[in-house]
């Protein structure tokens, strides 16, 4: 029951450069993922999952579509008297104006994570996909008496320059904290999720602030040494986020049973908001493999290897192949996409042919008519 | 004091709807899943909140708990509100007794005072049996504009099934001069669709001479009604055209789930501006694999398909392995079917297995006598074991065959 003494802080805007494609008009949280999700909704869930009754989302730019999918919180069982789901907008302080880097963020919103009271915060960014078992983290995080616990896997090595990897000792404790090398062997790779001590947290921030440090890495690198951080290994399935191909390969890993399973356990459901859309409707002649379909579409033609999101028609005579489509894309009669990543509201006109290749996607913009 | 609202809805639910059979051995009509991902009683309630009626009284009885669990606070359906909302009513203790609810009648006598908290001109009654998309506003409008003290939604049905409704003779000024329950040789081809829309004072008096008549059966239709009408007040129809089932039987059940697979039909469920609402199972998008079959079929979020499925209609979170056949079928919720069993011509109800080999129903044409057919329904949570056949217009509410 310690989940209930802590505040959940989830990055919307994280890495919003490395994808800017589908990040254009959106955040890193709201990038539609698995048919119906957005990526925020798996750090959501996993907070909500552990117990966690109190999370605030910090956004600086792009951040409409993200307050459209979030709400009130309802959908995540967030919307509380007590506790309950905030979305923190920049603050626009006189001394750090609109968010630098993520120490200017948190910064900004000290008062609401000191208001908070809680004993612990948790901070996470939403490009890694996974079903993380925060609970066991902080009952971890508890029993080692930590004052920072870092969330580390194996075989997750991000190419990002900022992507980070531990040195963890025996019993957990982290000795060094250095930026990844990308072609070096595996190692503890991080999987930017951290438990920090409240009261430290916001010590930290007052001092980085002083010393007008703004990368919050070089902050943890810095205190490695001082503070009791440890830790925490996640064993189970994840996936970094990295760039468009990496996004692409995230989506299509959900056709392969166990990716489903460790994503969407029985008992622990992944949250999101619903859009009230019909079951999807298959044709006469419909050919279907290998896909995953969400509600809302109407299929008549035929479709392989691709995930298909809300709403999404494909008629009669058009092929989808290993294709991402995304909420309300129409397939006109005929049309033939392969390797495609369609945003939203996309329109392909009829006998049209649109090739990518496997290691190269193309990608189509929100409501693009071709 | 709540409120004054012009119009509030009370919702008729408690019926047993014992033509369900098994399928209604624990749960209310109004809770029976529909369509893939409804259950009968978001019709009702969306057409209440897509026609601005925002205060909704849901009168149960019968096995009330799925259904309570169902409509929980309202939120799906937008009915979560601080002036309003759905209120479930159960009957209640009361110093002089405590009664059940006699008829339809009797139900609403029995929550006068909670319709009186929101000093309504008008009460609409409406039954959770039927699947249909009606702007109850438009009849409203149509109430009074006539200056009626009663309008009866009514429906144009094919002569040769008009003796199966109450049916009403209407002038051409759209007033009523005569109805008739259930006739032998009907006169009219205008039923009635079990929707009324009173004038509340009216009404209020009428029940509590009802209440006091010991003659009467306490039911709208038998007794209400016709009281109102020998009284010569003022009873108008008001003419709906477009889809509207009766889905009380299980024939009706299933040739209605079928109908969403027929483009000619007049039931779009995918439309905006009329949407239908429904608490949503939170499950991923269903996943089809590298050698289903899938074509004529509505499939819902959290399936997982490897067989072949045909003219059928899929609720969430059914399981098909590979080799099986599913067709001309309604598979309700968490049901699984396992390898190479068939299952056709059959509802299906909540969390079944139908194991490797079972076959369930047979088509129309495999029969020797056609008088024999007639679709399977397998019942909640049932275990159909390995190899077992169940004949057709069979109901299954045992597990069948010990060892899978």
């Amino acid at each position: 029951m310690a989940a209930k003494n802590v505040l959940g802080i989830i990055f919307s805007n994280a890495y919003d450069e490395v994808i800017p494609q589908v990040t254009s008009h959106r955040t890193m949280g709201s990038v539609p993922f698995a048919g119906r999700y957005r990526l925020i909704d798996f750090q959501l869930s996993n907070m909500v999952n552990a117990g966690i009754p109190q999370v605030g989302i910090l956004t600086n730019s792009n951040y409409r579509s993200l307050m459209d999918h979030i709400g009130n919180g309802k959908a995540w069982d967030l919307a509380r008297k007590r506790d309950g789901l905030t979305i923190l907008p920049p603050f626009n302080h006189p001394d750090t104006g609109v968010f630098k880097g993520k120490i200017d963020a948190l910064f900004g919103s000290i008062g609401y994570i000191s208001d908070s009271g809680k004993d612990y915060v948790l901070i996470t960014d939403c490009n890694v996909v996974c079903d993380i078992d925060y609970d066991a983290l902080l009952e971890f995080h508890i029993e080692r008496n930590a004052e920072i616990t870092l969330a580390y896997a194996r075989n997750v090595k991000s190419q990002l320059a900022s992507a980070m990897e531990y040195e963890v000792e025996s019993y957990g404790r982290i000795s060094e904290i250095r930026y990844a090398d990308p072609f070096g062997d595996d190692s503890s790779n991080s999987l930017k999720m951290m438990v920090i001590n409240r009261t430290l947290l916001e010590r930290l921030l007052h001092e980085a602030s002083l010393k007008r440090i703004t990368d919050f890495e070089q902050l943890l690198s810095e205190n490695c040494g001082n503070l009791r951080v440890y830790g925490y290994r996640h064993n189970g399935y994840a996936k970094v986020i990295e760039d468009l191909k990496s996004y692409y390969d995230a989506n299509l890993d959900l056709l392969k049973p166990e990716v489903r399973r460790a994503l969407f356990p029985a008992d622990k459901p992944v949250y999101t908001k619903t859009s009230d859309k019909v079951p999807a409707v298959y044709g006469i002649n419909s050919v279907v493999k290998n896909s995953l379909i969400a509600d809302g579409c109407r299929i008549d033609g035929e479709v392989e290897n691709s995930i298909l999101f809300r709403g999404v028609t494909v008629s009669k005579g058009a092929k989808v192949k290993n294709s991402i489509i995304m909420q309300d894309t129409f397939i006109s009669e005929n049309a033939e996409v392969e390797s495609v990543i369609t945003d939203k509201d996309v329109s392909i006109g009829a006998r049209k042919k649109l090739c990518g290749a496997e290691n190269y996607p193309v990608y189509i913009g929100k409501g693009i008519n071709i | 004091m709540a409120r004054k609202q012009e119009c509030i809805a009370m919702l008729l639910a408690g019926g047993q709807g014992s033509r369900l059979g098994i399928l209604t051995k624990n749960i209310a009509k109004p809770a029976v899943p529909y369509g893939g991902k409804y259950r009968i009683i978001d019709f009702p309630l969306s057409n209440c909140v897509n026609s601005g009626i925002y205060t909704v009284g849901v009168l149960t009885q019968y096995q009330p708990l799925v259904l309570n669990d169902y409509i929980g606070n309202g939120q799906p359906w937008d009915l979560d509100r601080a002036d309003g909302g759905v209120h479930i009513l159960s009957p209640y203790q009361q110093i002089k007794g405590t009664e059940w609810y006699k008829g339809t009648a009797n139900s609403i006598y029995q929550n006068i005072k909670f319709i009186e908290r929101y000093d309504p001109e008008y009460v609409l009654i409406l039954s959770g049996d039927h699947i249909y998309k009606m702007d109850y506003s438009k009849m409203l409008d149509y109430h009074k504009q006539n200056r009626a003290d009663c309008t009866i939604a009514m429906i144009e049905v094919p002569w040769e099934e008009a003796s199966r409704f109450g049916l009403m003779i209407v002038n051409p000024d759209g007033s009523i001069s005569e109805f008739e329950e259930k006739p032998e040789n009907p006169r009219s081809n205008k039923a009635s669709m079990g929707i009324y829309i009173f004038n509340w004072k009216k009404l209020r008096q009428y029940l509590i001479d009802d209440e006091a008549n010991e003659n009467s059966g306490n039911d709208f239709g038998h007794d209400v009604i016709p009281a109102m009408h020998k009284a010569g007040e003022r009873m108008f129809a008001y003419q709906f055209d477009g889809y509207w089932k009766d889905v009380g039987t299980i024939d009706s059940l299933w040739d209605s789930n079928l109908d969403l697979l027929n483009p000619k039909v007049d039931l779009d469920l995918d439309d905006d501006s009329w949407k239908i609402y429904s608490r949503s199972p939170v499950a991923p998008p269903h996943y089809v694999g590298e050698n289903a079959k899938i074509e004529n079929s509505m499939i819902t979020e959290g399936c997982e398909i490897d067989g072949s499925i045909d003219f059928s209609v899929l609720f969430a979170n059914v399981k098909v392995e590979e080799g099986a056949n599913v067709k001309y079928s309604i598979i309700m919720p968490g049901t699984v079917i396992k390898k190479g069993a068939t299952v056709q011509y059959s509802i299906v109800a909540e969390n079944t297995v139908i194991e490797e080999g079972a076959t369930v129903g047979r088509s129309p044409e495999e029969m020797e006598n056609i008088e024999d057919w007639g679709v399977a329904v397998i019942g909640n949570g049932i275990k159909i074991g390995k190899d077992v056949k169940v004949a057709p217009k069979a109901m299954v509410d045992t597990d069948m065959g010990g060892e899978a």
